[in-house]
């Protein structure tokens, strides 16, 4: 017997329908995720759906255009399109830089050019080595890609993930986020981390009605 | 074989693209000019090292009469603005971060053509011009801009009025990196700029900390401006700033906090209220876990705050300052100016509390000891092997204090430089140079070799530390002359350089403060007793000062040293007297006191509240004022040291007070007329040493100060209002009336 108190389902639902929530910020965090995550078409639709507003459509399609280059392993193409974006992107910051250099070394490494990765590597990749200390380690990791015969199952291997394009396509997103003075997280999972604190809090104190599935935002019963 | 124009996929060479690029300039195909400059574009961002060669093979006059002539161009086409866009973010990417860039930018000529598209109807144009003009303005090279031209201060308000970030993001960086005077602050506070900067602060994230820079710039230590900047008719920009140190931002934290140090140093009236000083410091202790660039300019910024206030010094004691500060320097690996920056911190944080100093040289720390094996490509055996080696040894522990130590022989001279200072505020703890904590030769080593051969700021830095280290009140001075430091002490004393004279003179001071005879015999034997005597009359009052006193300690003790004055024909007592001779004129004495001004605590730099390069020389300079008077009396109690010796001493002594042929007043009566006590102390007890009863000479001595007037002076002071020359004065006239009253 704990001396925690109990709330129904029932009283836990009226207490909710007592709490107001604007239809207006709903749309605003649907507009959100949708523009920060660059579904454009949707976020078009929805637009004119909804009539929520938001940013200069032009600048998420210029954005997408960069993730996808990247996504579909066109560094070169990505690199171009963020210069005209933006060219103090990549001119302030050396990690980024550094990480589209070898994402295009390790793109030419898995079409089997390796005379032109050699001299990639060599041309573009040690100078970033040489400019800073601190990725000296990534760049040996990527180099020893060179080492093996049989690149997909060595140590390093990893690299040559669709993963690995990924998190370089984030990076890059991000950072033209941050360019564009905009916030580079959508809201919604910080809401969604903020209920399951406060959920985590109350159960200290006692037994309600949880969300557990986030998708489906079903109550379940208290825990007795 | 025609050249596909579209086969961009081989890029050029660099030489060839340099080569092409220039005859494209001069020609009129727009399209080659466009196909070249973005591929010189593209390959230059990101990349410092293909910036440098290209300046090098010449690029940047090429790319710069591209712009010219396309901003000539009489219509205004998409090619024509697609080459202005293209050339000026080529230009702008050679300008950033790299000096050689900027300077071949402006060598070129490309400045007024920047400045001129700012105002261009195509906004991207306006984005490119403005961004590379920002970039210019970062670096020291950019061209000075003077506010006080009606013109320019216009011009520089319409650009801050620009709903374009990076237009107004380029009037704060002009600001910051130009604004250098108080006037000119005034001149831009009066303009409005100060007003338009604060509204900034609601915009987005660039302008925001681009404001905050540059109010922080027009603020610095301009009480005038702060006090118009806190009042009522800026609206709430002070609540504003004070909001934005909360920010979730790390940057914009740390220079609204700049903005708050700015005023609180300046005027600390202005900045009262519940814990804002405890806020500001733990603030800037949280940021020091960035671990960028932030973190680094966080240590400096608590160093600018908490220096030379002992009230703040508590706080952040009371904050843990101390032991986060020295979990940070645990970390390892940190990079140099992360380094410098927290040794700094450290070293105000330890300048006047010895609660602050005990507990860092009371931090233990066995990280040290796993890295040194370092684990990387070690074979399993080996590794094991390491293993156990390691986990026995854990058990010793280092020193907080080795962590200076080894900054000590840092590759960095800036933390060579920092890691000084730091030893010498913790070397101000008493109880510590009673222990001989110091006394090492882990230490004494590398500090001595920093004497040698290192730039003049830090033989100056590794003097302070020197200077107290020697002071030491143990008995082990020798070690410090074993590892040569006496000689190099020396040699420093005779530098060109009159700071470097200064405080190697100091430290010889104190090395002989209390020391054996033998290591004073060591010293004096490197130092001699004609390099003495010309400190005892350089040009400088305070080496002057510094060179009496080392003489005083030379002479304090027993008789054998007091002798040495007399050496190579009275060269040292000569030089004595003389300079009490010259220097106690009553005009000159008054005209050193009133020479004065406030001591500047903060030298008007763009940074000032970041004291990064540059070692504080003001916590050694010489108080020139106080010289005068301590150098004086310094002289005075020498004498009268060596007055309190033999016969021969005390004839010495008399033959230098009275060596005078013409009817000037006798220096003792000077002395003893002195409205400062301290005259008057040393020259009583001159007198009495001089006139003391059992040496054969003493009436004859007691008659010749009777005659210069010293009797009837001596009468005049037995009501005194120092008790310590009232007691002397006592003494030494009933000496005298010992001889009788004089009347022959």
């Amino acid at each position: 017997a704990t001396s925690k108190k109990v709330i129904t389902i029932d009283e836990w639902e009226k207490k909710l329908s007592d709490v107001k929530i604007r239809k207006e910020d709903m749309n605003k965090l649907v507009m959100n995720f949708l523009v920060t995550e660059g579904y454009v078409d949707a976020a078009e639709k929805f637009r004119m759906e909804s009539g929520t507003e938001h940013i200069d459509l032009a600048t998420i399609t210029d954005r997408m255009a960069v993730k996808k280059a990247v996504q579909s392993g066109n560094v070169e193409d990505a690199i171009e399109k963020v210069n005209d974006l933006n060219p103090e992107i990549l001119d302030t910051n050396p990690q980024l830089f550094f990480h589209l250099q070898q994402q295009r070394l390790i793109e030419l490494i898995r079409n089997g050019k390796v005379e032109e990765a050699l001299e990639f590597a060599q041309e573009e990749l040690a100078p970033r080595g040489e400019e800073n200390q601190s990725f000296l380690e990534e760049l040996e990791r990527t180099v020893a890609l060179l080492a093996f015969e049989d690149v997909t199952n060595c140590p390093v291997g990893e690299l040559l993930d669709i993963s690995q394009r990924l998190k370089t396509a984030s990076e890059v997103n991000a950072a033209i986020l941050t360019s564009q003075s905009h916030e580079k997280d959508p809201k919604l999972p910080s809401l969604l981390k903020m209920l399951i604190w406060a959920q985590n809090q109350l159960d200290e104190k006692a037994a309600f009605p949880h969300i557990s599935n986030l998708s489906t935002a079903a109550l379940e019963d208290p825990p007795v | 074989m025609p050249a596909s124009s579209a086969s961009s996929s081989a890029p050029h060479r660099p030489e060839d693209l340099i080569l092409r690029l220039s005859s494209a300039a001069d020609g009129r195909d727009g399209d080659a000019k466009l196909r070249l400059l973005r591929e010189l574009k593209n390959q230059i961002i990101g990349n410092r090292t293909k910036k440098l060669s290209y300046i090098g093979l010449g690029a940047v006059p090429s790319v710069v009469s591209i712009l010219s002539s396309a901003s000539s161009a009489a219509a205004d086409s998409d090619e024509v603005e697609s080459l202005l866009v293209q050339s000026a973010a080529a230009i702008g990417s050679f300008s950033c971060g790299v000096d050689a860039g900027v300077k071949a930018v402006l060598d070129a000529g490309a400045f007024p053509y920047l400045l001129n598209l700012v105002s261009h109807p195509n906004e991207k144009i306006v984005d490119a011009a403005a961004r590379s003009l920002r970039m210019i303005y970062q670096s020291k090279l950019a061209p000075k801009y003077e506010f006080l031209q009606k013109k320019n201060m216009e011009f520089l308000l319409a650009l801050l009025n620009k709903e374009n970030e990076n237009v107004t993001g380029l009037g704060a960086s002009v600001i910051t990196h130009s604004c250098e005077t108080s006037i000119e602050q005034k001149a831009l506070s009066d303009a409005g700029v100060l007003k338009k900067l604060s509204s900034l602060l609601g915009g987005s994230l660039s302008q925001r900390d681009a404001s905050l820079e540059s109010i922080a710039t027009i603020i610095n230590s301009n009480p005038e401006v702060i006090s118009k900047f806190v009042g009522p008719e800026s609206g709430r920009a002070l609540s504003i700033v004070t909001e934005l140190t909360k920010d979730r931002y790390p940057r914009t934290r740390l220079l609204a906090c700049m903005c708050l140090i700015a005023i609180r140093n300046t005027s600390p009236s202005c900045l009262e209220g519940v814990g804002i000083k405890t806020k500001l410091i733990l603030i800037l202790l949280e940021l020091l876990d960035d671990s960028g660039q932030v973190g680094d300019e966080a240590a400096f910024a608590l160093c600018s705050l908490i220096a030379e206030r002992e009230d703040l010094q508590k706080l952040a004691f009371e904050a843990n300052a101390v032991d986060k500060l020295c979990n940070h320097l645990e970390k390892g690996s940190l990079h140099a100016k992360r380094l410098e920056g927290i040794f700094l911190a450290l070293s105000s944080l330890c300048s006047k509390l010895e609660c602050c100093r005990s507990r860092f040289l009371s931090l233990k720390n066995n990280r040290a000891l796993f890295g040194i094996f370092p684990l990387k490509g070690i074979f399993k055996i080996g590794l094991l092997r390491c293993w156990t080696f390691g986990l026995t040894v854990s058990f010793g522990f280092r020193e907080a204090l080795n962590l200076v130590t080894d900054a000590l022989t840092h590759v960095c001279i800036e933390v060579r430089g920092a890691a000084c200072i730091c030893l010498k505020s913790l070397s101000r703890s008493v109880k510590n140079l009673s222990a001989g904590t110091f006394m090492n030769e882990i230490i004494l080593v590398p500090l001595v070799q920093l004497l040698c051969d290192s730039p003049t700021s830090l033989q100056v830095a590794a003097l302070g530390a020197i200077s107290n280290i020697v002071v030491d009140f143990t008995v082990h001075k020798s070690t410090f002359i074993q590892c040569g430091g006496a000689k190099q002490l020396v040699q420093l004393s005779k530098s060109m350089d009159s700071t470097v004279r200064l405080n190697a003179v100091w430290a010889l001071r104190n090395l002989m403060f209390h020391v054996n005879n033998r290591c004073k015999e060591e010293i004096l034997s490197e130092l001699t007793a004609s390099v003495l005597a010309s400190l005892i009359s350089d040009p400088k009052p305070s080496v002057q000062e510094q060179a009496l006193a080392l003489v005083r300690n030379l002479v304090d003790g027993p008789e054998d040293f007091a002798d040495y004055v007399f050496a190579e024909d009275c060269l040292l007592l000569h030089a004595v007297g003389n300079q009490l001779q010259n220097a106690s004129k009553p005009d000159v004495l008054l005209q050193g006191r009133s020479n004065l001004g406030p001591p500047r605590l903060f030298p008007k730099k763009k940074h000032a509240v970041s004291p990064g390069g540059g070692w504080g020389k003001d916590e050694v300079f010489a108080r020139d004022a106080d010289a005068s008077i301590k150098e004086l009396t310094k002289g005075m109690y020498t004498l009268c040291n060596v007055a309190s010796g033999n016969e021969f001493s005390k004839e010495a002594v008399m033959s230098q007070l009275f060596c005078q042929t013409s009817n000037t007043q006798c220096i003792l009566v000077n002395f003893l007329q002195n409205s400062d006590s301290r005259f008057r102390t040393a020259a009583v007890w001159t007198v009495v040493n001089l006139t003391f009863p059992s040496s054969p000479g003493a009436f004859d001595r007691a008659g010749k100060l009777r005659n210069a007037g010293i009797a009837t002076q001596l009468k005049n002071m037995v009501d005194d209002s120092c008790v310590d020359v009232k007691l002397r004065v006592k003494t030494a006239i009933g000496q005298m009336m010992s001889f009788g009253d004089g009347s022959t």
